[in-house]
């Protein structure tokens, strides 16, 4: 059965309907299809791919990027340990002082890879959960994910060292967080006024935990406590590095699948069951992948907070487009928390400051605004 | 594949087949049998909760039945791909969310979603069929207005543009007028009559009985989740069944215009137990 070919039983001649006729009075229904240029930017590859491009999109992640790469290398140079500017391209290459590059390979270099990696992680978790609660307070750090996340992480890391890896605690604790959120609001995650109330107090159960967990097993430590409550970039290794980008390569093709589904979805479960996009499937695939991401991002960074909340709704301003702006949240994430992390490194506070504490600043402000705002608008 | 062919060029192009539709307590629409032929403008009326809405939403693939089944061009339509589906019928629901800040011909342009695939997310066809839509609903002037800046009217125009773009041969509207002006009302279902002039096969839900009838081809009462009429609207609308229906005493007089029925009620008209909520 072809579709291209239903049978339709209109009359060439009709109709005489005074609105449209002028226009073409040989319209019948379904389309002619003639060859014509798309009307945006169409990226295609022979027959094979077509896919719309959003240009303002690509500008802002070409813009963003150059800032990632500007940060960077601002990361790595400023300050008393910094390389400079000018050694910097043969230090990457792997030349020059063993001090320069001591502080490349084991200092800055792979905090500042764990901070990218991570960036993108919560940027597209943001994205993924605000897209499928259609609001921006639906994401996963209001509603307990993180600090759940961040639980789980301590519990293996302090109470079950070398039985459970920290990324597998991580994701047991943000499951956990979700399935409680879900079970308490009585209406799953349709309802985010109910969402953010049930997120409250996940998050405080889950802090509480937490701050049981590293009082009990590391008490004279002050720092690990704040890495696990508050979230920090001290002190990491590639190993880090390379559990968050494989988590971001891993899951990165199953969110690029869903764009579609998620972008349709945004306009109505019975909408976009009708044009055949699953919303139930699709709606558990957002979140799934959003706590995966979520967990691996605490896995090696702690719970920092307020990413997912902002990194896709500056994306969205940025691109000023409808939609979940996936790719966009991901490059905003990145240059958010590298950008973050650069300004705790160098604060006169000291080099100490979990990177956690600051974004709580930052984006404590902006949740505040995001509250007032919806609450006006009658959403919660 | 030749009986196949023989099967969809003679079946409806929406049958309902033992349906019982329910939201987990007792069932809204009970064992209903409906078939919907091809070129009908058919419109489904009835007082509140009849299910009405439940029904229109299984027939558009959203409501999953809880005994039953809905075939399209005679094929269960749980057996077909939802994509495949969505490229036959198009359902315009009651209150669809428009994303914030979507321009007209973005909105219109997410009605191709079931003819992309993965790697395939635009196709030439997509510029004729959006085109298209926009020209039929009014809206090629305003495809770069935001949705939300429009007026009432314009908004559901909007919508309609968007399952128009869908490109399928049949739409199922959900009380696609609620909410407008009566003017916006008529202007909406003129546009419907005159899709379905050009070839579309059309089922609305709707609430005005006279509406209903000067527009349809063919009028499906239900009450209690069950159809009592079905036929040509001055077959369906009488006096005596309007008050059975609805509880309204009335007089059903020919539309001076169209002669199609109009209802009109008796002073003091409703039955106590419906007056007195």
């Amino acid at each position: 059965m072809s579709r291209t070919s239903p049978k339709h039983p209109f009359p060439e001649a009709e109709p005489p309907a005074p609105a449209t006729s002028g226009t073409n009075p040989s319209d019948t229904g379904p389309f002619p299809a003639p060859d014509v240029r798309p009307t945006g930017r169409v990226l295609r590859v022979g027959r094979v791919l077509a896919l719309p491009v959003h240009p303002r999109s690509v500008a802002a992640a070409l813009l963003l990027l150059a800032g990632l790469a500007a940060a960077a290398a601002a990361t790595l140079s400023l300050g008393r340990l910094g390389v400079p500017l000018a050694q910097l391209p043969a230090v990457l290459g792997g030349q020059g002082e063993a001090t320069h590059l001591f502080v490349l390979e084991r200092l800055r270099g792979p905090r500042l890879v764990v901070a990218a990696g991570t960036g993108v992680a919560l940027g597209l978790a943001g994205a993924l959960f605000q897209s499928v609660t259609r609001n921006p307070l639906g994401s996963p750090d209001v509603i307990g994910l993180a600090p759940g996340a961040g639980a789980g992480a301590a519990v293996a890391a302090l109470m079950l060292p070398g039985v459970v890896p920290v990324p597998v605690g991580a994701l047991a604790g943000a499951v956990l967080a979700i399935v409680t959120v879900y079970l308490v609001t009585g209406t799953g995650l349709r309802d985010p006024g109910r969402m953010i109330v049930a997120g409250i107090g996940v998050a405080a159960m889950a802090s509480a935990f937490t701050h049981f967990v590293v009082s009990v097993m590391a008490r004279d430590q002050a720092s690990v406590l704040s890495a696990y409550v508050n979230g920090s970039l001290g002190a990491r290794s590639w190993d880090h590095a390379a559990t968050i980008w494989l988590a971001v390569a891993l899951t990165l093709p199953f969110v690029l699948a869903l764009a579609g589904p998620i972008t349709v979805n945004e306009m109505g479960d019975e909408l976009a069951d009708s044009l055949g996009a699953r919303s139930t499937a699709t709606r558990t695939g957002a979140v799934a992948l959003s706590v995966v991401l979520s967990a691996a991002a605490v896995s090696v960074a702690g719970p920092i907070a307020f990413l997912s909340l902002t990194a896709p709704q500056i994306a969205r301003r940025l691109s000023a487009a409808p939609g979940p702006n996936l790719v966009l949240s991901g490059t905003v994430g990145a240059l958010l928390l590298v950008c973050a992390d650069l300004a705790v490194q160098h604060s006169p506070l000291g080099d100490g400051l979990p990177v956690g504490l600051f974004t709580m600043a930052l984006g404590g402000v902006y949740l505040g605004y995001l509250l007032i705002r919806e609450w006006r608008k009658g959403t919660l | 594949m030749s009986g196949e062919d023989a099967r969809q060029e003679t079946a409806p192009v929406l049958s309902a087949q033992g349906l019982t539709l329910g939201y987990g307590g007792d069932p809204v629409v009970r064992d209903l049998d409906l078939g919907i032929e091809e070129g009908e403008f058919a419109v489904i009326v009835g007082p509140n909760g009849c299910g009405k809405s439940t029904l229109l939403k299984a027939l558009g693939r959203v409501n999953r039945p809880e005994s039953g089944r809905v075939l399209l061009h005679g094929r269960d339509m749980r057996s077909q791909r939802p994509k495949a589906v969505a490229r036959r019928l198009a359902l315009l629901p009651q209150s669809p969310l428009a994303p914030e800040g979507i321009t007209v011909r973005a909105l219109a342009a997410r009605g191709r979603f079931p003819h992309h695939t993965l790697l395939r997310q635009w196709t030439p066809r997509d510029e004729t069929a959006i085109a298209r839509a926009l020209e039929l609903t009014g809206l090629s002037e305003l495809a770069g207005a935001r949705v939300g800046a429009l007026s009432g009217g314009q908004r559901q125009r909007a919508w309609v543009a968007m399952v128009l773009a869908q490109d399928s041969e049949t739409l199922l509207l959900d009380e696609p007028t609620t909410y407008l002006d009566i003017a916006h009302q008529y202007d909406l279902l003129e546009l419907f009559a005159d899709l379905h002039r050009r070839g579309r096969t059309v089922v609305a839900v709707l609430h005005d009985l006279a509406q209903a009838a000067r527009f349809a081809t063919r009028l499906v009462m239900m009450d209690g989740g069950e159809v009592v009429a079905d036929g040509a609207p001055a077959d369906v609308v009488t006096a005596e069944r309007v008050e059975a229906v609805f509880g309204l005493a009335c007089d059903v007089v020919p539309d001076p215009r169209t002669g199609t029925p109009l209802v009109i009620p008796h002073e003091r008209a409703l039955r106590g137990e419906r007056a007195g909520r």
